[in-house]
């Protein structure tokens, strides 16, 4: 295989492919430059992160895999998608690891860096024979010997640059626009010399594959809108600027992965628009803070993950009891306990809508992609400061990870709640709440507020405030408490459909899972098949007509990235068939930590209807 | 910290009344607010713009009983609640009532770190040597071989020494008085609010109902007042019944001598001016910041 002539190029809509390497190399730099080139030209891309649990593990290790999955499509792609049609990875041991995921298209082209072979015969073959075996294609490359000599001189870092010159030669992106993007990654950081290098390096990898691989890939470019500014952005990363845009003044939390990130991101910029980053001494003191803050009247909000969740319960069940204000933004990974921190599920909804202690009233708003992180801050400061109720914001680790190009979002500068924008309400098929929302106490008012001195506490009291143990006014308090989630209730629109409200089978999911179920449900139903999807945005409480849209259907299923069995329904099963006494099953339930394929909602559904 | 009052009438006692405290006759803690309430009128607090918060035990109620603003939080944390208020409303005034279990046992670790984080507020913590609201079990200063309910042929542990563990831990402010000396407990919880930092107060408090012995208030033999220029005046009626040793509140060192060697002390053991503030250290993070433009937060991201 030489020859610029023989090239082999491929014309599609959609492909996905991945480059693999050792963490700490910069595979997902690369990446980043890669999909702004794609997103310059017109392409839409979804983009994956491949993350280690654990900081630097060594190199040529299992654990040490790190590296970036890619969609590009000439369509907006809401997802991760199906299989990957193409690998790119630096040695034989992270290939390894990654072929045990089973996620490759049957014939996936495998390029595969030989620059360890020489002492690793034995293992590189075994590997190379373990994926021809299921079919792929294996490319072997050695870098060329000036780009090596000039990565030695880099010690080691560089590669991805060459990677990438391989890439943008494999899906055709301009060397120009490459280069612009190069400079703008590295050109303030590095110094002249040490980007020059870099650039070299590209150059020397793009070379490589124009003249010894014989595949490339065309993807049909959109015409871009100039007067339309495009932003890159991951979802933690989005939240964090919503939370800035949504009028927060504090986040106050203890680091755990994958929530993290949002603290990191604020520590940077929040001073600048007034606001604080408080990193506690532990999930509950976070919390805790979080709520001093809003009982003097600064919104305040804490972030975490499973583990962190339960710690705060029993102050989420305070602060339900004594009505301050409160948002949580849940980051779920896959548990329990410390699980998979580095892999995506949805396992927290029901210890977030019903945990705590006693009865306790929540509210659950959940996200779906880059564009819901920026707005679910307002949304749940809304909320939250209109009935005093705790407000979950549930996001996962794979929407806090991954990263989109949208347009470039409208930014509202909350103010007082009462001035959200109708068209946040929107994104979350919610209306305007009632102007009078009934508390259990008259006092609402902040300190500083003469004449209204306010004392909350988990003690029951009365409307006025005092402690007393009567079993009318406990029961009043109770009632109070659940009319405002009932307000909630009332308040919800009827929830994203995708297809008719009426057919055979209705696949409903929740949080990340949107872009499958809108994905999958465009094909089968392009193939005639009876099938609808729906999604929800708020998730707790859900919406009154919920009942009325499934007995349109004869069978309703959930799409879950959590585990479930045929004696176990998974979370949201559980929750909507409790809610409507539909008899909700799971179509998918699984608790791989990977995002859930298009493909396999669509096999699922084939089989359920063949039933 | 001190705020002007709307109300032109001056602040009185009887302003500061709310309901009758539900604390069993004798109890220790009706000392402990009433010093807080003097003081308020003494310096013409805002009571509006004053918090108490409180965690959980017969002392959590306190805020209750001080027509203030209150916060009766969640066993152990009232700290957290109050480190909110101090970085975000730095215009109020904070006290946080506590107990030995709730601010020793459960919340510890939000004590330790109190200290440490040195945020401005005055923290009471009544020290009854047991947990009393959930009926009489061991408390980590429960004196050893003490019968409780949970320990019943006697408490098995020395008790902890509540001022070691803030000297060891770099507490700003530390003092000790007790809740049967209003003079000298008025004068401690002054010099606590005059100092800017986490100013800890520990008060031993009677607990009448489950342990009637501990504290034998009508005599003073078994005590010792600390005094210096710098310190705490002694308590004018019981400074002629017991001894008056001399201790410079600036002496850690010396000051651990005092806090290990078995005998009780009532009186300032260490202050520190100095040591920063971490609601002052944050909020500086603003004030340092170069402002940014609202509406450019999403340009950084444009390709």
């Amino acid at each position: 295989m030489s020859a610029t002539a023989a090239k082999q190029l491929k014309e599609v809509s959609v492909t996905r492919f991945e480059l693999l390497m050792d963490a700490g190399f910069g595979a997902q730099k690369a990446g980043d430059i890669l999909v702004q080139a794609f997103a310059h030209t017109g392409r839409f891309v979804y983009i994956e992160p491949m993350i280690p649990a654990e900081i630097s593990p060594p190199s040529r290790s299992r654990p040490a895999l790190s590296g970036v999955i890619i969609r590009v499509a000439d369509f907006d792609v809401t997802n991760i998608g199906n299989s990957t049609d193409l690998i790119l990875a630096s040695h034989e041991i992270v290939l390894d690891r990654r072929l045990d995921d089973q996620e490759e298209t049957p014939n996936c082209c495998i390029l595969l860096d030989m620059c360890d072979y020489e002492n690793n015969k034995e293992s590189y073959d075994q590997v190379i024979a373990r994926a021809k075996k299921t079919g792929h294609k294996i490319h072997k490359f050695n870098v060329v010997p000036e780009a090596a000599t000039a990565i030695k001189s880099l010690a080691g870092k560089g590669k991805n640059i060459y990677y990438l010159g391989m890439l943008a030669a494999i899906y055709g992106m301009p060397e120009e626009t490459m280069i612009k993007e190069i400079t703008a990654t590295f050109g303030k950081k590095l110094g002249e010399e040490i980007l020059q290098k870099n650039i070299s390096l590209f150059h020397h990898g793009h070379q490589y594959v124009d003249d010894h691989f014989d595949l490339a890939y065309k993807i049909n470019p959109r015409p871009l809108d100039p007067a339309k500014k495009k932003i890159l952005i991951d979802g933690n990363t989005s939240m964090s600027m919503g939370i800035i845009d949504a009028g927060f003044k504090l986040i106050s939390g203890y680091p755990i992965t994958p929530a993290s990130s949002i603290m990191h991101t604020l520590a940077k910029v929040f001073p600048s628009y007034g606001g604080l980053v408080h990193q506690a001494e532990d999930e509950i003191s976070a919390i805790g803070t979080a709520i001093g803050s809003y009982y003097g009247g600064v919104p305040a909000l804490t972030c975490s993950s499973g583990p962190g969740i339960s710690l705060k319960q029993e102050f989420i069940g305070y602060a339900s009891v004594a009505e301050i204000p409160i948002v949580i933004i849940d980051v779920q990974r896959s548990g329990p306990s410390t699980g998979m921190p580095t892999k995506t599920e949805q396992s927290d909804l029901l210890a977030a809508a019903f945990g705590s202690h006693g009865d306790n009233t929540k509210i659950l708003i959940s996200v779906a992609n880059v564009i819901d992180c920026f707005y679910a801050p307002q949304m749940a400061r809304y909320l939250t400061e209109k009935l005093h109720v705790p407000v979950f914001i549930m996001s996962d680790f794979l929407t806090a990870n991954s990263y989109k190009v949208i347009d470039k979002l409208q930014v509202n500068q909350l103010g007082d709640v009462n001035d959200i924008k109708d068209f946040v309400l929107e994104r979350f098929h919610i209306q305007r709440l009632p102007d009078h929302i009934e508390m259990v106490r008259l006092k609402q008012s902040a300190p500083g507020t003469p004449g209204e001195m306010r004392r909350v506490t988990g003690l029951n009291t009365d409307e006025q405030g005092k402690v007393n143990y009567f079993a009318g006014t406990n029961h009043r308090a109770h009632a109070v408490r659940n009319e405002k989630i009932h307000h909630v209730r009332r308040a919800l629109l009827k929830p994203e459909m995708f297809g008719p409200e009426e057919g055979e089978i209705l696949v409903v999911g929740w949080g990340s899972t949107r872009g499958v179920i809108e994905e999958a449900v465009a094909k089968l139903r392009k193939e005639g098949k009876p099938v609808s999807g729906m999604h929800l945005r708020i998730v707790y409480p859900l919406p009154l007509m919920l009942k009325d849209i499934f007995k349109k259907f004869k069978k309703v299923y959930t799409v879950e990235v959590v585990y479930g069995d045929q004696y176990k329904p998974p979370p949201l099963a559980m929750l909507l068939r409790s809610e409507t006494l539909v008899d909700v099953h799971a179509l998918i339930s699984k608790a791989s930590g990977r995002p859930i394929p298009p493909r396999l909602i669509c096999q699922k559904v084939e089989e359920v209807l063949h039933v | 910290m001190s705020d002007t009052i709307v109300n032109p009438s001056p602040l009185t006692l009887r302003d500061l009344n709310t309901e009758n405290p539900r604390w069993c006759a004798g109890c220790g803690d009706y000392g402990i607010i009433a010093g807080v309430k003097r003081l308020m009128v003494d310096e013409q607090m805002a009571p509006h713009n004053t918090v108490n918060v409180s965690g959980i035990g017969c002392s959590g109620r306190a805020p209750f009983y001080i027509n203030a603003y209150g916060v009766h939080a969640i066993h152990g944390r009232a700290n957290t609640v109050a480190l909110g208020l101090a970085l975000m409303r730095p215009d109020l005034n904070i006290f946080i009532h506590s107990g030995d279990g709730d601010a020793l046992s459960i919340g510890g670790n939000h004590l330790i770190h109190a200290f440490n984080k040195n945020f401005n507020c005055v923290f009471l913590m009544y020290d009854n040597e047991m947990y009393a609201l959930t009926k009489n079990q061991t408390s980590p200063t429960t004196r050893k071989d003490h019968p409780t309910n949970t320990q019943p042929t006697g408490t098995y542990l020395r008790p902890f020494r509540a001022v070691s563990l803030a000297l060891g831990c770099g507490a700003s402010f530390i003092a000790t008085t007790a809740d049967w000396m209003p003079d000298h407990m008025l004068s401690t919880i002054r010099a606590a609010y005059h100092h800017r930092g986490f100013s800890f107060v520990h008060i031993s408090q009677r607990c009448p109902h489950f342990d009637p012995e501990n504290f034998d208030h009508k005599s003073s033999a078994w005590f010792s007042f600390l005094q210096h220029p710098q310190g705490i005046e002694p308590d004018k009626r019981l400074k002629d019944k017991t001894q008056t040793v001399l201790h410079d509140p600036s002496n850690a060192e010396e000051a651990f001598k005092f806090s290990e060697d078995g005998r009780r002390y009532f009186g300032l053991y260490y202050r520190n001016e100095q040591k920063p503030c971490y609601d002052d250290l944050l909020r500086r993070q603003i004030t340092n910041a170069k402002p940014g433009d609202h509406n450019a937060i999403l340009d950084r991201f444009e390709i």
